[in-house]
């Protein structure tokens, strides 16, 4: 008996926890298991390598935006702030900087963007949604003005400076790829899923998102810690600017915007709640995933890219709504009811009757056995029978309480109006 | 004839009370905080529902399933706290939810909305602009509109929470007017009030509540200011009070607070704590405690004030630099201020303290578990583990992981803010003993309390405040629950004659 109630609170537990840390991978094989099964040629590496690739800009600024949404806020910049960013770089070569110092200077640039959001987030207690909100326009005036709106190209394969393609994408000698970005895309993963967990950095980001007042009255320096999340968001952004070069070569000013609400998306999808103070950074690259397996999987199902945006939004508001109900059942006082207690009583019956099947069984009685489970068949259905009667008679003598006492108030109301009473309105002053 | 008679069994908060309000009559309702006025009140328009007894009003029975039904039936309440929409005008606040349309209901009828404000402010001689913006106006006018706006719902009985509180005497006098020419028009109401003053200004009768019950019922001109004190503080004390400070005689002062203002609630707050002691700070809401606490330990901003610690000088500016200065705050609302109830037991815990754990770039994560599992240990937390989130923990148990978080910290002067509140009375008695041994290890402690026989039971010496001031400083050995309510219902007129 011990044994069995043990493997039952198991079962909650997983319910409870491991059914939402579970969800989101699961989704993700069920994903690209079904594109496999219906889709022309997906199982195959170069559906793999195309997968990856259409991973990494937005694998990158959507582990900065975690961070921030972590600590209860948001940020609409990091789309453009990656393109502004690239497009600095690239002109920078353009000009003649050699190839490291440019690519420095990107993430430069993204972190300069990032603390120019943390000072007013953090020193003007300005609201996040409005500060990015103008950053992710700044950033692509920038963008502009420093290219001189013309787009900027980075070095192709084979010419001086395109040994850094080869940081995201490896082309072998015989044709052989390996998607390198891949392995950066899960080192700054780690990186940042050790800040979060590991350093006062990351605890400081998830206690000044679950409530910043409690923060700072136990003396956490919450301006600091605050301004530091969206440098990080700035950083990564940077990073993203970079893998966005190296896959596409081309960078076009004013670019960028939309890519934000991607990354936004992916944190959610991933478990990040945006109210603050709950997310991980694994979460989110699943929900990059998610949106890159849809990107690539949807065109060999013949159907056109656009369909990508509508089912990505499907799979935003489903993952959100999911977690909502499930956070409801969790925290819901339920009221017993007859009907309730009826249920619990014969749940336990068949409980006990299903262990006298297994013991009989184990003791070779293969009738015994056979009678218990047509006992336990028929404990059932009466179950569901009466529980839904019951059920049903509970209803039934709540709305008859409902109607009788909507009755005695209009009852009371009618006999206040007949009831001449002095009219305050009609009293003359003294 | 208007009457209210109602009577509950409740559990805890209200015991068999009777009350009754005639038509016309201006019913004064007494206690201390937790004495069951707020309950009592909330019954009656419905938004607790009583668990047993009756309401009869204009002779029929009667159950407020909610404000708005009760609304209906011509009973309304204007909250001590005033809900109303400071960027909307003052005619759009009155008719909220009931707007003059016309052209059929599409068009909302401004004009005529603001004619009808107007009238009835003329009907109650308020001078406001119905077409000023809420907010503009000063607390004392924006609360005539609630009344107004109570009124014009043709309204019988009316339930005024600390109307007073936050007037100047100029606009109580006004309020006092506007409430006997409503008396004079056959409205009811109940004024609920901690200055004692005013009960004999305006109320015909007085009902003085206390630990959930009703003490009397009496008219004004029957009892004396005095009478109505013993009335609210002379209940049965379940718990021994202190005799004796157990503070040791010449113990060195550990935190000097001198002449701090701050705020409209801190007002020339000077005082001593000495080491092991345990100063309880007594008052009436509103009198100022918690905001002296706040600006002591840096949360609000501080005018003007010197803080010394063991004699040195020291510059508070942040929470932060009153943690560095081993300041702990224990806040008064938890849930607000003092947890992170989303995040687990361990973070909690650890919260103030992540300096010390740390190891190069990261937290020692073994570390911090062992002290959270000590602290777990020498509190009696019960919680099933460390990562368990707070949220699921009783009351008890997360004032126990707030106490922790400070004495990981080293914190040694701590203040402690409504130690007891919301939490049961098992989980009470073991924060006491918690804070007995606390000051037996050397740490001192500033308590805030509305109970009085917390206060008793658990200070070395008292401070009272009544109006942002230090009103009396009470050894324990001469305090009882009358002195400290003299003068914790103490007028600022009476503070400033004193000084």
């Amino acid at each position: 008996m011990a044994n069995t109630t043990l493997e039952i609170s198991r079962m909650q537990r997983f319910r409870e926890r491991g059914l939402k840390w579970a969800l989101a991978p699961a989704a993700l094989v069920i994903l690209y298991v079904f594109f496999g099964v219906f889709g022309r040629s997906y199982f195959s590496y170069p559906t793999l390598v195309n997968i990856i690739d259409a991973a990494y800009y937005i694998g990158f600024i959507s582990m900065g935006v975690t961070f921030v949404i972590i600590s209860g806020g948001i940020d609409l910049s990091v789309g453009t702030v990656m393109m502004a960013a690239a497009i600095i770089g690239g002109t920078a070569l353009k000009h003649g900087f050699p190839m490291v110092p440019s690519l420095l200077l990107i993430i430069a640039a993204g972190l300069a963007f990032g603390f120019f959001n943390g000072i007013f987030v953090s020193r003007l207690k300005m609201p996040p949604f409005i500060v990015t909100l103008g950053t992710m326009m700044i950033s692509m005036g920038v963008g502009s003005i420093v290219s001189n709106v013309s787009s900027a190209t980075f070095p192709i394969r084979g010419s001086p400076g395109g040994w850094f393609k080869d940081i995201f994408l490896y082309l072998g000698p015989h044709g052989r790829v390996i998607p390198t970005g891949a392995f950066l895309l899960v080192i700054v993963a780690v990186i940042c899923h050790l800040l979060l967990s590991n350093t006062k950095l990351g605890r400081y980001t998830y206690a000044i998102g679950s409530n910043i007042e409690a923060a700072r009255l136990s003396g956490v320096d919450v301006k600091k810690w605050q301004m530091l999340v969206y440098v990080i968001a700035g950083g990564t952004a940077g990073i993203g600017g970079i893998s966005y070069a190296a896959i596409y070569t081309t960078v076009l000013p004013a670019q960028g915007q939309g890519f934000e609400l991607y990354a936004i998306a992916a944190a959610v999808i991933g478990g990040t709640s945006l109210s603050g103070g709950i997310g991980t950074i694994w979460g989110t690259i699943i929900g990059v995933f998610i949106m890159s397996v849809l990107a690539t999987g949807l065109p060999a199902l013949n159907l056109q890219a656009h369909w990508q945006t509508f089912f990505t939004g499907v799979i935003v508001i489903g993952a959100v709504l999911l977690d909502m109900y499930r956070n409801k059942k969790a925290s819901e006082v339920r009221i017993e009811t007859p009907a309730d207690a009826y249920k619990a009583s014969m749940l336990e019956k068949i409980a006990a009757m299903k262990q006298k099947r297994s013991a009989h069984r184990a003791a070779g009685e293969a009738k015994e056995a056979e009678a218990v489970g047509r006992e336990i068949a028929a404990a059932r259905s009466e179950l569901r029978e009466t529980f839904a009667k019951m059920k049903a008679e509970h209803k039934a003598e709540q709305s008859r309480i409902r109607a009788e006492e909507k009755t005695a108030d209009r009852e009371f109301v009618e006999m206040l109006r007949l009831k001449d009473l002095p009219k305050q309105g009609e009293t003359e002053q003294p | 004839m208007m009457r209210i008679d109602k009577r509950f069994t409740g559990v805890h908060a209200l015991r068999q009370v009777d009350f009754d309000l005639e038509e016309a009559e201006i019913h004064a309702l007494v206690g201390e905080n937790g004495a069951g006025k707020s309950t009592l009140m909330k019954i009656l328009i419905g938004i607790n529902q009583k668990d047993s007894g009756e309401i009869h009003y204009l002779g029929h029975q009667f159950n407020p399933r909610d404000p708005r039904h009760a609304l209906e039936m011509g009973i309304g309440i204007i909250h001590q706290e005033l809900n109303m929409m400071d960027h909307l005008t003052v005619a759009e606040n009155i008719f909220i939810g009931r707007e003059s349309t016309k052209a059929g209901g599409v068009l909302l009828d401004k004009r005529g909305q603001i004619r009808r404000a107007e009238e009835l402010f003329r009907r109650l001689n308020m001078n406001i602009d119905p077409r000023e913006t809420l907010g503009r106006l000063t607390v004392g006018k924006q609360q005539m509109v609630e009344i107004a706006k109570a009124v014009s719902h043709r309204l019988r009985t009316l339930i005024l929470d600390e109307p007073t509180a936050a007037l100047t005497d100029a606009e109580i006098d006004e309020l006092f007017a506007i409430m006997r020419d409503l008396a004079a028009r056959g409205v009811g109401m109940i004024h609920i009030s901690h200055r004692l003053e005013e009960i004999h200004r305006i109320a015909n009768r007085v009902t003085v509540l206390r630990d959930g019950e009703r003490v009397d019922t009496k008219p004004t001109s029957e009892v004396t200011k005095q009478q109505i004190i013993n009335m609210m503080v002379g209940r049965v004390i379940y718990e021994q009070p202190k005799i004796h400070s157990s503070v040791v005689p010449q113990a060195p002062v550990v935190l000097r607070v001198d002449r701090l203002n701050a705020g409209k609630l801190v007002r020339d707050v000077s005082f001593d704590l000495h080491e092991g002691e345990i100063l309880g700070m007594a008052g009436l809401m509103g009198s100022g405690r918690t905001e002296t606490a706040r600006a002591i330990f840096g949360a609000d901003e501080v005018q003007s004030g010197t803080l010394e610690i063991r004699g040195r000088r020291v510059f508070i500016h942040s929470p932060q630099d009153a943690v560095a200065n081993g300041i702990g705050y224990l806040s008064e609302d938890r849930k607000r201020f003092g947890l992170a109830v989303n995040l687990s037991v361990k973070d909690n815990m650890a919260m103030a303290t992540y300096d010390r754990f740390q190891r190069g770039p990261f937290i020692h994560a073994k570390e911090v578990r062992q002290v959270s599992e000590d602290y777990i240990g020498k509190l009696n937390i019960r919680t099933p583990t460390l990562e368990q989130l707070l949220r699921n923990l009783s009351g008890g148990n997360q004032q126990k992981v707030v106490v922790a978080k400070w004495l990981i910290r080293n914190c040694d002067i701590l203040i402690f803010d409504e130690p007891t509140r919301g939490i049961d009375v098992g989980a009470k008695s073991e924060i006491y003993t918690l804070m007995n041994e606390l000051t037996r290890e050397g740490k001192s402690i500033i308590m805030i309390s509305s109970e009085l026989p917390e206060i008793l039971r658990m200070s070395d010496r008292i401070l009272v405040m009544s109006e942002g001031r230090l009103t009396g400083e009470l050894p324990i050995e001469k305090a009882s629950q009358e002195a400290i309510m003299e003068y914790a219902t103490m007028g600022h007129m009476a503070i400033l004659s004193r000084s």
